[in-house]
C-alpha cells in the first residue's frame, strides 16, 4: 500500500520560480498526479546498478568516424 | 496507382515527373481546401525540379526509384529557403538555411518536393487540430481527425495528393495517422534514418520515416532515406539493406507473437475483429501464430511519457514566456513537464534500460508482434475523450496506448490497413519487429497488405 501524499503542484511550482498561472495547474494535476502514481513505484524499485539509457562520447563522434564502433 | 509503379512509368517514357508534378499540384489545389493537408505548397520550385529531373531522366542519369516523384515532407523537417513552421506560431516566419537529411537524401533521390504537410502543433499531440493554421481533416470523413502529429502527411497521402510525405514519430505520430487515414506508415528503428534538421520533440524518442500508399513503396524510401549519418550523434553505423519485400513474398514459417495481455484489451469491437482477422491471414499463408505475454506496457508508455515531457519541456522552455503563443493542449503538457524533477528523468531513462532488457527477450521466441496500432478509428474533431472497449478515455491516451512504448524501445514497427469500422473508418495493424529488423516486417506487411491500399471517395 502507498504511503505517498500527494504533491502540491502549485508549491513545486512556486519553489522553482515557474510562472503558471494557478488556473493552469488545476487543469494539468489530475494528469500529474496520475503520471505519479504510475511511476512511483517503478522508480522506487530500481536496482541501483541500472544506468540510464543515455549515451555520451567524450570525442564527437563526427570527427572520429573512422574509430568510434556501434555499441549495437 | 504506387510510387513504384509511378517510377516504372517514369523509366519507360509512359509518363514525365512534369506531368506527375502537375497532377499532385492540381489535385492538392482541390483537395486542400477541404483537408488542410498541406501547410505550404511549393508549385513554381516543384515544377522546376520536375523538368530538371525529365531531363536527367532523358539523358540516362536515373537516381532511383525516387527519382522524378512527387513528395510531401512534414512542415519539421528544415527545408533550405522554404519556411519551416513546425506547426507553431514561433516558427511561422522561419526559413532555414540548410535542408535536414532526409530532405537532402530525398532530393539526391530526385525525388521533387511539391508541399509541406500540416501537422500539430510542435508535433506534440495526435489531433492535427492546430490551433494556428487550421484543423486537418481526415479524407475518409472530413468530420474526423487524421491522427496525428503526421497529420498532414496521412492526410495527403490517403487524398492521392502525393506518392509519399515524410513524418515524424515520438509517441506514434507516424503510425497514429497512417492507421485512422488508411495508409502504410513506417517507423525504423531509432538510429537507422538520422533525424538532423527535423525539428525535435523528444530527442531520446524521435524517429523519422516515410507514410505510403504500398508497403513496398514504403521500402523503397526506406532505401534512400536510411544510413549512418555523422550530424546525427544516435544514427546507427549498421549496413543499409535493400527493404523493398518481393511483390508476393513467402511469410512462411515465421513466428508471429500474439500478445495475450494489454493488446488486446480496451479495443473497439471492429478493431478487435479486423487485428484477429489479421492473425488469420498470416496462418493461412503460412506463419506460425505464438501466444504471449508481454511485459509491462503501461509501465514502458508510463517510462516513455515522464522521458518526453521532460525532454519537450526542456526544449521549449526559453520559449514559455510567450504562453500566448502555444495552443492549450500543448501548453498544458509544456507545463507538466516543468514539474517533473531531474531525478524522474534520469530514473526513467534507467527504467527504460532494464525495459529493452525484459522486451528483447521476447525476440528468441518470436519473428515479429502483430498488435492493433491504435485502439480505436478516428474520432470526431474536437472530441476529447472516446470509448474504447467499455470505458471512456482522453483521446490522445487512447491514440498512443498501443504505439508510445515502441518509441521508447527504439524498435521499428509498420501500420498498414487491416479493413474498416462499421463506419467504414480505416483500422490499423502494427507489426513490430526486433532492431533494424525493417526489412523483416515490411516482408511480412506485403504479404497482407494489398498492392495499393484502398483510396477513399473524394
Amino acid at each position: 500500500m502507498s504511503t505517498d501524499r500527494k504533491k502540491d503542484w502549485k508549491k513545486i511550482a512556486r519553489a522553482n520560480g515557474l510562472a503558471i498561472p494557478d488556473a493552469a495547474l488545476e487543469r494539468i494535476a489530475q494528469s500529474l498526479d496520475a503520471l505519479e502514481a504510475g511511476f512511483r513505484p517503478l522508480a522506487r524499485a530500481l536496482p541501483p546498478e541500472t544506468e540510464p539509457a543515455l549515451a555520451f562520447h567524450a570525442a564527437l563522434r563526427a570527427e572520429t568516424a573512422a574509430v568510434v564502433e556501434d555499441a549495437e | 496507382m504506387t510510387l513504384l509503379e509511378a517510377a516504372a512509368a517514369l523509366r519507360r517514357r509512359e509518363i514525365s515527373s512534369v506531368e506527375l508534378t502537375a497532377a499532385a499540384l492540381e489535385r492538392i489545389e482541390r483537395l486542400n481546401p477541404s483537408t488542410n493537408a498541406m501547410q505550404t505548397v511549393m508549385a513554381e520550385v516543384a515544377r522546376e525540379r520536375a523538368k530538371l529531373a525529365d531531363q536527367e531522366l532523358a539523358r540516362g542519369e536515373g537516381r532511383g526509384p525516387l527519382h522524378g516523384i512527387p513528395i510531401a515532407v512534414k512542415d519539421l523537417f528544415r527545408t533550405q529557403g522554404v519556411r519551416t513552421t513546425g506547426g507553431s506560431r514561433l516558427f511561422e516566419d522561419y526559413v532555414p538555411d540548410y535542408d535536414a537529411t532526409v530532405v537532402e537524401w530525398l532530393r539526391a533521390g530526385g525525388a521533387v518536393l511539391v508541399a509541406k504537410s500540416g501537422m500539430h502543433e510542435l508535433a506534440y499531440g495526435i489531433t492535427s487540430s492546430n490551433p494556428h493554421f487550421g484543423a486537418i481533416r481526415n479524407p475518409w470523413d472530413r468530420d474526423r481527425i487524421p491522427g496525428g502529429s503526421s497529420g498532414g502527411s496521412g492526410a495527403a497521402v490517403a487524398a492521392g495528393m502525393v506518392f509519399m510525405a515524410m513524418g515524424s514519430d515520438t509517441g506514434g505520430s507516424i503510425r497514429i495517422p497512417a492507421a485512422f487515414c488508411g495508409v502504410v506508415g513506417l517507423k525504423p528503428t531509432y538510429g537507422r534514418v538520422s533525424r538532423y534538421g527535423a525539428m525535435p520533440l523528444a530527442f531520446t524518442l524521435d524517429h523519422m520515416g516515410p507514410l505510403t500508399r504500398s508497403v513496398r513503396d514504403a521500402a523503397a524510401v526506406l532505401n534512400v532515406i536510411a544510413g549512418y549519418d555523422a550530424r546525427d550523434e544516435t544514427s546507427s553505423r549498421r549496413p543499409v539493406e535493400n527493404y523493398v519485400p518481393d511483390p508476393d513474398p513467402s511469410i512462411r514459417g515465421l513466428r508471429i507473437g500474439l500478445p495475450e495481455n494489454f493488446y488486446c484489451e480496451r479495443l473497439d469491437p471492429d478493431v478487435d475483429a479486423a487485428v484477429r482477422a489479421a492473425f488469420r491471414a498470416a496462418e493461412s499463408r503460412g506463419a506460425e501464430i505464438v501466444s504471449l505475454r508481454v511485459p509491462d506496457i503501461e509501465a514502458i508508455n508510463t517510462v516513455a511519457r515522464i522521458i518526453l515531457l521532460a525532454e519537450a519541456s526542456a526544449l521549449l522552455e526559453p520559449h514559455l514566456e510567450h504562453r500566448d503563443l502555444f495552443g492549450a493542449d500543448v501548453l498544458a503538457l509544456l507545463d507538466q513537464g516543468r514539474l517533473l524533477p531531474a531525478t524522474d528523468y534520469i530514473n526513467a531513462q534507467r527504467l527504460r534500460r532494464g525495459m529493452q532488457r525484459e522486451f528483447a527477450a521476447l525476440w528468441p521466441r518470436v519473428d515479429c508482434l502483430f498488435t492493433p496500432t491504435t485502439p480505436i478509428t478516428a474520432p470526431r474533431i474536437g472530441e476529447t475523450t472516446v470509448a474504447a472497449g467499455s470505458e471512456n478515455e482522453d483521446v490522445r491516451l487512447a491514440a498512443t496506448r498501443l504505439v508510445r512504448a515502441i518509441n521508447a524501445l527504439g524498435l521499428p514497427a509498420v501500420s498498414i490497413p487491416c479493413g474498416a469500422d462499421r463506419r467504414g473508418l480505416p483500422i490499423g495493424l502494427q507489426i513490430v519487429g526486433k532492431p533494424f529488423a525493417e526489412a523483416l516486417i515490411l516482408r511480412v506487411a506485403q504479404a497482407l497488405v494489398p498492392a495499393e491500399v484502398p483510396v477513399p471517395p473524394l
